[in-house]
């Protein structure tokens, strides 16, 4: 029977079946480039899944979640080329830095809600994109921090490191999936149950007793977790960090991505991300202005797709059941005596 | 008379000019189903956003079985089991009936697991399904409450104030907007949880109130203007003038009395 939960299970572990296929089948039919872009994608899908926490899970929508990106590339850049760190313990350093600065500006910024939330958190963004190209001894300023890609494990003669592209596109898939599957069990927890009746009703949210303020707190924490993920696995697919990264136009990219691809579902980012980048690798090489259609997509997606093309595609899937379940009863009427 | 269940001294909230309550000093003693009736704009809902946190006082006290309960955020009031329900009927509409209800018992914990499948949680899903039985909505469980009718939503609320477990509920014209059949069913339902928890009303349809009422106090213009058990009330000069005045009205009391 094709349930739309037992269509969902095959698309996934088809996708799955897709993801760990990438690196032999992708070189086959397209060509090398694309295993990175591939790879690209899935970390620019965590840093979307950071905003779709917020706004599609709790009901905030933060445009300046590149904050917590920059800031766990810049931990792995500093951790790596001025403390000398190796890759795990630079990797946590990108991690926790993100975490703490989500913490602190937090405290402030989710005490508002709207468009006052947004304001904040592309305010907090700016201040310490300007700090960073200001501070031209810590981050390199414009141009960034290089740095010579450590080794990330070594054992008994065995290095992965990824300076080996196959190696490189398995742990940020592993990375990715498990960030993925995390906010999946937390979606579907007592805490993600909490989040989504503060995004409905905020009101009744706190007179059924719910801590909004700090329920608010703990989300926005864990979507800098998130965007900090994705930040310290882009520096070392990159082996650099740098300022531009900070920048709000990166946040509000995310947002787009996340919305077009429907927030307030696990894959909607995926969708978004993957959509968006695929359009800028294929047109950006003929026409320089490819932000046109993005401009283009997500305005006919907000429009006729307002829940994103996950949640179109959910509709759909929904209607189509509905019917044939409609067909089947009726089938069944008829050949009752 | 037992200890006052919820007690207030001279509560006082100006809205600008407008003193919406004005020096309220209330005694609602406990196991009484109190009935808070009066005009429009009398006050009602602002001692009620008062009382839950909604809104902080100027001046004055709230008590709350002899606890001092003034200036509490509103999830810290509803902790202390002092639940209420909205006038505009209020609940989560993009959850389904079931997950509404869920959400709410599991609110007053004090962690919430961040891992664990909600549905996973068997004693929680036992009482879900027994509250959808008492509020008769079992088959609309999966529904998104969105999508429900008003007096279905209303029904709801009613759930949700159930399945936390109150010491007090705090009802916001529970019936408004309801048909004739679906009164019937909330009053019914009213009744039988007023033998087990306090409850205060705010309602505007006086044949509720007269059916369902142990003590009534009448406010008007933020102050109370009497208050004592259903006949003194109907046979209160003031209250008739004030709030029965007209003579259609004063009519349906005694039918409502007597019926």
């Amino acid at each position: 029977m094709m349930t739309p939960a037992v269509i969902a299970r095959v698309m996934l572990i088809a996708f799955g079946a897709f993801l760990v296929a990438v690196p032999w089948l992708i070189p086959v039919i397209l060509n090398k480039f694309w295993v990175s872009v591939i790879a690209e994608i899935m970390i620019w899908s965590l840093f979307a899944a950071s905003v779709n926490l917020l706004f599609g899970y709790i009901g905030l929508l933060s445009f300046g979640q590149a904050l917590y990106f920059g800031f766990g590339m810049y931990g792995v850049a500093i951790g790596v080329a001025t403390l000398g760190l190796s890759f795990w313990p630079a990797f946590g350093l990108g991690i926790v830095a993100s975490i703490a600065i989500a913490l602190v500006s937090g405290i402030f910024a989710v005490r508002l809600t709207w468009h006052y939330f947004a304001i904040i958190t592309v305010v907090f963004s700016l201040i310490f994109y300007f700090f960073a190209v200001s501070v031209k001894p810590l981050t390199g300023g414009d141009d960034g921090i290089n740095f010579a890609l450590p080794p990330t494990f070594s054992i008994g003669g065995v290095t992965g490191s990824f300076s080996d592209a196959n190696f490189q596109y398995f742990f940020i898939l592993a990375t990715v999936a498990l960030c993925f599957f995390l906010m999946h069990r937390v979606i579907r927890s007592p805490l993600g149950k909490a989040f989504v009746a503060i995004r409905d009703n905020d009101v009744r949210a706190a007179l059924i007793g719910l801590n909004v303020y700090q329920l608010r707190l703990i989300a926005f924490v864990m979507a800098g977790f998130l965007a900090g993920v994705a930040g310290a696995l882009f520096a070392f697919f990159g082996r650099y960090a740098s300022a531009s990264y900070m920048f709000y136009h990166v946040s509000g990219e995310a947002v787009v991505w996340a919305i077009v691809g429907g927030a307030g579902t696990l894959f909607g980012p995926v969708v978004g991300t993957t959509l968006f980048i695929v359009i800028r690798e294929i047109v950006s090489t003929h026409w320089e202005h490819h932000a046109f259609i993005v401009g283009a997509v997500a305005i006919l997606v907000v429009i006729f797709a307002p829940k994103g093309l996950v949640g179109l595609w959910n509709a759909e899937l929904a209607r189509w059941s509905e019917r044939t379940n409609d067909a089947s009863v009726k089938t069944k009427l008829r050949t009752e005596p | 008379m037992t200890e006052a269940v919820l007690r207030t001294e001279n509560l006082t909230k100006r809205f600008g000019g407008l003193t919406a309550v004005d020096n309220l000093s209330l005694n609602l003693p406990g196991r009484r189903l109190h009935a808070i009736i009066g005009p429009n704009g009398a006050g009602k809902t602002t001692f009620f956003n008062l009382v839950s946190g909604l809104l902080a006082a100027d001046s004055g006290r709230v008590f709350f079985q002899g606890r001092d309960i003034t200036g509490l955020k509103p999830h810290e009031v509803s902790r202390l089991g002092i639940k209420r329900t909205m006038q505009i009927k209020s609940v989560f509409p993009q959850l389904s009936v079931a997950e509404n209800l869920w959400v709410t018992r599991h609110a007053t914990k004090r962690v919430l697991h961040p891992f664990r499948a909600a549905s996973s949680d068997l004693e929680t899903r036992e009482r879900v399904e027994h509250t959808l039985e008492q509020i008769g909505l079992t088959a609309l469980a999966q529904r998104p409450a969105g999508t429900l009718s008003y007096g279905d939503v209303a029904l709801l609320e009613i759930g949700m104030a159930v399945i936390s477990e109150p010491r007090l509920l705090l009802l916001d014209e529970p019936t408004c907007g309801m048909s004739p059949a679906e009164t019937e069913r909330a009053v019914a339902k009213i009744k039988q949880l007023a033998r087990t928890i306090d409850i205060v009303i705010i309602e505007h349809d006086m044949s509720v109130v007269f059916e369902i009422a142990d003590d009534i106090t009448v406010m008007a213009q933020g102050g109370i203007l009497a208050s004592g058990n259903p006949d003194e009330i109907s046979g209160d000069e003031r209250v008739r003038e004030a709030y029965l005045g007209r003579p259609e009205d004063e009519d349906y009391v005694e039918e409502a009395i007597h019926a």
